[in-house]
Formats: C-alpha cells, structure tokens, sequence
C-alpha cells in the first residue's frame, strides 16, 4: 500500500483508489504510474492503490479515509460493476457517505483482460480514470427505492423441476401458480418405464409428487395453460396466463373415461403424443392413466363435433356429470406474482435429421423415447419389446451420440444418453435375452453410481464397441446378414471396420432446447445461450439465476440435464425465489428518470413513448410529469425531449458530458 | 529414412517427430486435424477402408502423434479415393481428404512411399509421360507401371492387351504434340515456383531459399 499525494480543501474531495486485483490488473497495467497521475486530477485528495480493494482492508481504507474527512466521494479503477458496484456503494454507506457519490472505472474487464500491450493498458486505465473523476464531480446524493415484494410465485412448466419447484415452494407456505402447457404434469419423466442407474420405477417415484401437486391447497395447477404476456419487475410481475379450452368442465370431470369410450371413433384416430406416435388415440383422451389433472380432453383439430358440429356427439350423451362443453372458450387469466421459475423442460433431437441412420425409412429403427415407451408397462405393447412382425428381437443396436457431439447438428454433449442407453440395454437384454451392441465414442458416466452401473452391465455381456456408427443400412454383404439391418462402424480399439447385422435398432436422439425456446426466454426478458438454452447468470456461481432479477431457471431448460441435477437445481429456483419473497422488498436502482420543469415546454412527446405509462401530465402547471415507482430507468424519454428538461438521476447531461470529457483531456 | 524399423509394436519418443502433426496441418484448414475426436466414423464411411493397413481414424491419431514413418510408409493414403464420404460426415468437418493429399505429397518429396506400391508409380509415370511429350501415351504408361511395380503381371494382362490392340481401343504408339518446347518452358517455371512453395509449407516461418 502506499499513498501519493493530498489535494486542497476544496468542497469537493475524491479518493481514487486503483486495485491490483492480485496480478489480474496489475501484469498489465502500471498501477503506481495510475496512482501518481490521478493524484494529480482536479477535487482528487486521495489517490491509493491496493492488491484487492474488494477483501476487508481495501475497504477500510475508502472508509477510514471518509471518516477522517479527506474524503467525500469516491473512485474505484478495479474490475467491472456488474462484479462489486453494490460492495463499494455498502462501503461506502456503512461509512457514512452516499452511496451514489462513488464511480467505478473497469480496468479490467475492459483494459487489462483484453490487451498484451501495457503501456496501452496503462494508457487507457489512466483515461478511464480520469473519465470517472471527472464524472463523479457531478454525481447528487440519491436515496434507493424500496418496493415490496408479492408473495406469490409463478412456476412454469410442470415436469419434475417444475413439480419439485412448485412444492419446495408451496410446503414452505407460499403460494404457486403452476403453469403446464400439456394435458396433464409429468413431463418427460412420466414417460419413461425405469430410471438410471438405480432402476427405480420412474411412475412410482413421480406419480406421488404429481398427486401431492393436485391435492396441495397453496398450489393453483393450471394445465393446458400458457404464459402470453409478463410485465413488471422484481417482486412484482403481471402475467398472463392463457388457459386453452380443453372443452370439457375441469371441475366437473372425474376421469372416469366413458367419454372416450362413447366416441364415434371406435378406435383411435391421431398419433398419440404421449406414446410418441407408437399407437393412436381418439379426439377426446386422457394422456396416460396417472394424469394429473385426471381430466380428459378433447383435440378441437381432430373431433368431428368442434370441427363441423355434424357428430352424434355421443360423448356428451355418455357423461353423466355433464362435463362436455363443446362452446368452451379460450380464458385469459391474470396474476400478480413476486419471482418466477422457469422450468420449460428440452425436447428430443429429430432423428430424420441424420437420413444414414435410416430413421422413417427402415422399419424396426426407433428413437429411444419411442423404446422408453415400448419397455414400459403401461405402454402400447405392454412392456413387450417386439419386432413389427411381433417377433422378439434377436440382436439390438443401440447407437449413441445421434445428434450430439457433431459440428452439423448438435456441438455439445447431451449428457443423459450414455446412462439411458446403458439402462435400455439392460432392459432390452432383461425382456428379451438379445445380443446387445452399444456403439459409442466416448462412454461418459460421471455421477453418484454411473459408472457402477456401467460396470454391471460390462458383466452382464452387454457389447460395447467405441466406434460411432457410420450408417445403418439393409444392404446385404454375407448370408447372415439377409433380412437385417447392418450397422456399420470403426472398431476404434481394434482398428477394423465392423459390420454388425441386428434386429432393432435404438437411436440415443440428444436433447435439444424446446423450439420456441426463443420467443418464450423473449416473453420474460431472458437471453438464451447460442444453442438456444436458457443462459444462467453466472456459470459456477449464479446458475440458478437470470439477468432479470425475480427469474429463476430450473431443469433442462438450462442446458442438459438428468433427474438428480434437475430436482437439485429446481430445489435451489424454489430457496432463491423464497429468500427474494422472505426478504420482503427489493431495493431498486435510483436511476429514475425527471422533469426539470423550468424547460418543460408541454409538448406531451414523452408521455406516448414511455413503456411503463410512468409520465402524466400536470394540467396545472402545464408540464410533463414523471411517477418514480413506475420508471424503470429506460432513458427513452430522456432522449426524446426536444427542450432536454428530462434527465435521468446518474445518467444526467453533466455527468455524461464530463465523463466523455475526462476520456478526451487526458487520453 | 530406416522407417522399415519400426514396424514393431512399440515406439519411442526417439521415434516420433513432434512436428509431424503441424507440417501436415499447415494446409489450409488443415488445423481441423487437431478437433479430431476419434469416433471412426470417417473408417465406417470409407468404402477402401478394408484394404488398408490403418484406417483413415488411425491416420489421424498418427499423425497428432507424429508417427511420420509410419504415416507417410502406410498403403492407406495411396488407396484414398477421394470420395469424400469421411470429409462429408465428420461430425468435426475435418477434410480428411485434403489431409491424405498432404500427406501423399510429403510422402513423394521425401521419397518414402511404399515402394513397388502402383499408385504413386502411375502418378510419376503420368507426369513423366505428359512432361515428355505433352499428351498422354495410356499404352506406354500401363507399360512401365507394370514394369515397375510387377513384371509379371505383363503376362496376365497379356490377352486382353492384344485385343485392344487389335480392336484399336489401345496403342503403343507415342502421342505428342506440336510444341513441346513451350510446354516444357511453363512447367519449369511452375515447378520453380512449387519448389520455393514447398520449402516454405516444409519449414513455416523460416526463409525460403536461405
């Protein structure tokens, strides 16, 4: 530590204080050359440099500078504000100043990480410097807002994160909205049969929670629901939930499927999403057994009733409660929520997309949803694996990495596939006492139990061969090969190229963001990573949490993710939107904008162009009025007055204008 | 070169050339090399790859390891057929064809190519054939690849050779054209200039001709 120079008395006295930040600013930047020069800046009375101005001591040293009087504003040169503007304005508060009378100049982020050269690196430091003192002369002592935080939560998306999300919350006395775009909750995971690397029933472990979700008093479930407009703030967002017309009372209807049976349809008409598109289902139906809301629905697109109001409508008929109501209409509802979760899930890779695979052109090739399907119980075969021609299969491919790890669709690793396919070949062997062959390039098992799991299926004689499969073709080359399907690929650890004729074929798709992923991370003012997944805050250490205050990611939605880790990160979206609710009130920036009525000539421009409606106009004094609890601080009004009367508290034309100055007289 | 040596099981570092990997590489896009994941799907696409001591993946991996012996001595670069079905479905877009041809001109330059091996003999023959005259002689060319790679295949393809000859669909004679003297002047100057080139993609970064 060391000190250089002691200014005048004057009214306005500035402490520069210029961080090493280890070697991080200090390898490029000459710290006590910064030190020295801005000692010698206009108002600047202290000028100090210290290794982290961040830890304890740094901070004393701006405090005990306040407390003895040599200082009544502050500059920091250190890293960027979005990483500590909040820990040196509370130092700056704590002693006894203001915290607005304090500026920060980024001399890392935007000096020292981004350059070889040091004497540039010095240069610009020494610039940013003096740009921050000259602005800080004109930085007004402010007072924060509070604003009172809503209770109540909006979870969206009701697989298992939003499910264990929207409990976590509810058990703590809070009270949630649950939205779910489906017929019922679930989500991916009331679909599978089992679940690695345990083998637990995943209907089993699930099907609880989703009852405990219908029967809790603070959860509102809304399914078959979308969110279609959120306004507002932390601590007080407006949503708007559209609830879609199942046309059936949910109220009234008890599940108990005499509709559906009553259809005129016999039998079933469109694919089954559930099944994914294994069987068909009729118009009106329940999507699996455990549906929760066990509500049945009906498909407008496809009912004969809706569509041309020319059916016996036999279903009504058949309803004894009177549930049907073929005139339902669309209901918009609003709410008032503190924080929200997203928790809006993943969908498969399209296997159609890589066509060697065969996928849709060779019978017996399926995605490995459409085998989680097949495996279950409660599925379309009964948890029979069979061939189309009802056989059992004799030998089975299961070809990893199908959409992942490849430059032309999918870059990145899909993370579950590995372990899923590990416990579908267990399965397939179990049911069926198949040949199983994994084709794979790298087997990735990390997790509590993974790669014990991978072990017992090594011994179960499980193939494995570390090749990605080239293509899968019905190209015969031997007389054992007739009639099946050839999967060809590198032995990689041999060094031969295979050839290994199956029966089936199980394609492990990777998991890819939801397709509107875009327009929904738009809908709530969140940005999303270039593949499309939901971009946390901080990789380590926010990532739970979004640019937008009050928004809290869960699941998949966020990057790929297994049951484990989307149960953990939902647990961690509930604990963060709790502590934002318990806090009771959000502290907002004072960076309002204002009317400086004196110029105000009248002219309303504002007014219309204001997002938030945050200006009125004061018939009175004949002038443009600005309320501070609905400003967000845009700045758009501030740029479109003509006569320049509004200004925004720290972005003023002073404070702009000397900032810019600062930068040009001392570059 | 001694590359015959090392046809054991075992290589030392002493063995290798670190710098094997970036001579390859420095053709353009070359680099992609080093993003190879070694799945093996350019082996499974490869429709020759049955014929060759190493597959195009171990190749790859050879060459990042800077086995250069073993690389440029392999039967597999002269056999690639420039299908492009490894370059088409790598999931990294390596261009591995390109890869091939790089390394089937150092092969060449460095004179360690698989000797007696017909593929790089018909491609010096070719060239021989057409810097001599101008045109290529297909009678003469099949004449002295197999005379260089296996005389005695003469005799096999005896037969069929004399009912070409007869049917006219194949000559012996030597084909040329007018002014060869012009030819031979063009392609001194770009063999020149291919040399001072080579020598610079040989040793980057150093001068060239120094």
């Amino acid at each position: 530590m060391s000190t250089v120079g002691t200014g005048s008395n004057d009214k306005c006295k500035i402490g520069v204080y210029v961080c090493h930040c280890g070697i991080n600013i200090s390898s490029k930047v000459d710290v006590s050359k910064t030190v020295r020069f801005a000692a010698k800046l206009p108002h600047v009375t202290v000028s100090r440099e210290y290794k982290f101005m961040c830890a304890d001591p740094g901070q004393d040293l701006i405090q005990q500078d306040i407390r003895d009087g040599r200082i009544n504003r502050a500059v920091v040169a250190s890293c960027s504000p979005l990483m500590h503007e909040p820990t040196f304005r509370n130092t700056m508060a704590e002693a006894g100043g203001n915290p607005f009378l304090f500026q920060m100049a980024n001399i890392r982020e935007h000096v020292s990480w981004v350059t070889l050269d040091n004497t540039a690196a010095t240069e610009k430091a020494m610039s940013l410097i003096s740009a921050a003192v000259e602005r800080v002369v004109f930085h007004q002592p402010l007072m924060p807002n509070r604003v009172p935080v809503h209770p109540d939560v909006l979870v969206v998306g009701g697989g298992i994160a939003g499910i264990h999300a929207a409990l976590t919350l509810a058990d703590a006395g809070q009270k949630v909205y649950l939205v779910e775009r489906e017929p019922s909750i679930g989500g991916h995971m009331a679909k599978f049969d089992k679940t690695f690397p345990t083998l637990d029933c995943s209907a089993c472990i699930l099907t609880p929670k989703m009852s405990a979700v219908r029967a809790h008093s603070n959860i509102t479930l809304w399914s078959y629901s979308e969110v279609i407009g959120v306004d507002g703030f932390v601590g007080n967002f407006k949503v708007r939930v559209r609830r879609k017309p199942r046309y059936i009372i949910e109220e009234r209807c008890v599940g108990c499927l005499d509709c559906i049976e009553a259809c005129i349809y016999k039998s079933g008409k469109v694919p089954d999403e559930f099944n994914e598109g294994l069987v068909k289902r009729k118009p009106v139906y329940i999507p699996f057994p455990q549906a929760t809301p066990l509500v049945a629905v009906i498909d407008a697109k496809t009912c004969i009733g809706i569509r041309t109001g020319k059916c016996k409508m036999t279903c009504i008929d058949a309803c004894e409660r009177d549930a049907i109501d073929l005139n339902q209409s669309e209901e918009i509802n609003e709410i008032e929520v503190g924080a929200i979760i997203l928790a809006t899930g993943f969908k498969t890779f399209n296997a159609k997309r890589i066509y060697r695979y065969g996928y849709g052109k060779y019978s017996n090739i399926y995605t490995s949803l459409e085998l989680e399907r097949m495996v279950n119980a409660a599925g379309p075969t009964g948890g029979e694996i069979t061939l189309k021609n009802g056989q059992k299969p004799k030998a089975v491919g299961i070809v990893h990495c199908v959409g992942s790890r490849d430059n032309k669709t999918n870059k990145y690793c899909s993370k579950v596939c590995c372990m899923y396919s590990l416990k579908l070949a267990h399965l397939i062997k179990e049911r069926t006492g198949a040949e199983v062959y994994n084709f794979y390039i790298d087997m990735r098992t990390p997790g509590k139990g993974y790669e014990e799991f991978y072990d017992r299926l090594l011994e179960e004689n499980v193939h494995f061969i570390r090749g990605r499969v080239a293509e899968i073709t019905d190209w015969v080359m031997t007389p054992e090969e007739e009639g099946k399907l050839v999967i060809r690929a590198e032995d990689t650890l041999v060094g031969v190229v295979r050839r290994v004729p199956v029966d089936m074929v199980v394609l492990s798709v990777g998991l890819e963001p939801q397709p509107d992923a875009e327009d929904v991370g738009r809908l709530f003012n969140i940005s999303c990573t270039r593949e499309g997944w939901f971009l946390e805050r901080h990789p380590k250490l926010a990532p739970v949490s979004t640019f937008t205050d009050g928004i809290f990611l869960a699941g998949a939605c966020q990057g790929p993710k297994d049951i484990p880790d989307s149960v953990a990160q939902a647990g961690a979206a509930a604990a963060e939107a709790l502590a934002l609710i318990d806090r009771g009130y959000v502290v907002l920036e004072p960076n309002t904008a204002y009317v400086q009525d004196e110029l105000c000539s009248g002219c309303k421009t504002c007014i219309d162009l204001c997002p938030y409606g945050a200006i009125s106009f004061d018939d009175e004094k004949d002038t443009a009025k600005v309320n501070g609890a609905l400003c967000k601080g845009c700045g758009t009004c501030v740029a479109s007055c003509p006569s320049g009367s509004l200004q925004q508290y720290l972005f003023t034309d002073d404070q702009i204008f000397s900032e810019i100055k600062g930068v040009i007289l001392y570059a | 070169m001694g590359y015959a040596k090392h046809r054991g099981k075992i290589r030392f570092e002493s063995d290798l050339e670190p710098d094997f990997s970036k001579e390859i590489s420095s053709i353009p896009e070359g680099e992609q090399l080093f993003s190879c994941i070694q799945c093996g799907t350019c082996s499974g696409m490869c429709p020759l790859s049955q014929y060759m001591d190493y597959t195009p993946r171990q190749i790859i991996a050879m060459i990042r390891g800077g086995f250069k012996n073993d690389v440029l001595s392999s039967y597999t670069t002269w056999l690639c057929a420039s299908c492009y079905s490894c370059a088409v479905e790598c999931p990294k877009e390596i261009k591995l064809t390109d890869i091939m041809y790089a390394a089937k001109r150092l092969a060449i330059r460095e004179g360690v190519y698989p000797k007696r091996f017909p593929i790089p003999i018909l491609a010096h023959e070719f060239f021989k054939n057409v810097d001599d005259s101008g045109r290529n002689s297909e009678g003469r060319l099949i004449l002295r690849l197999l005379l260089r790679t296996n005389p005695l295949r003469l005799f096999n393809q005896a037969g069929l050779g004399w009912r070409l000859l007869k049917t006219g669909r194949f000559s012996l004679k030597k084909e040329s054209i007018v002014h060869k003297g012009e030819l031979k002047n063009i392609l001194k100057v770009l063999e020149k200039e291919h040399m001072v080139k080579s020598k610079e993609e040989l040793a980057p970064g150093r001068e060239a001709g120094s």
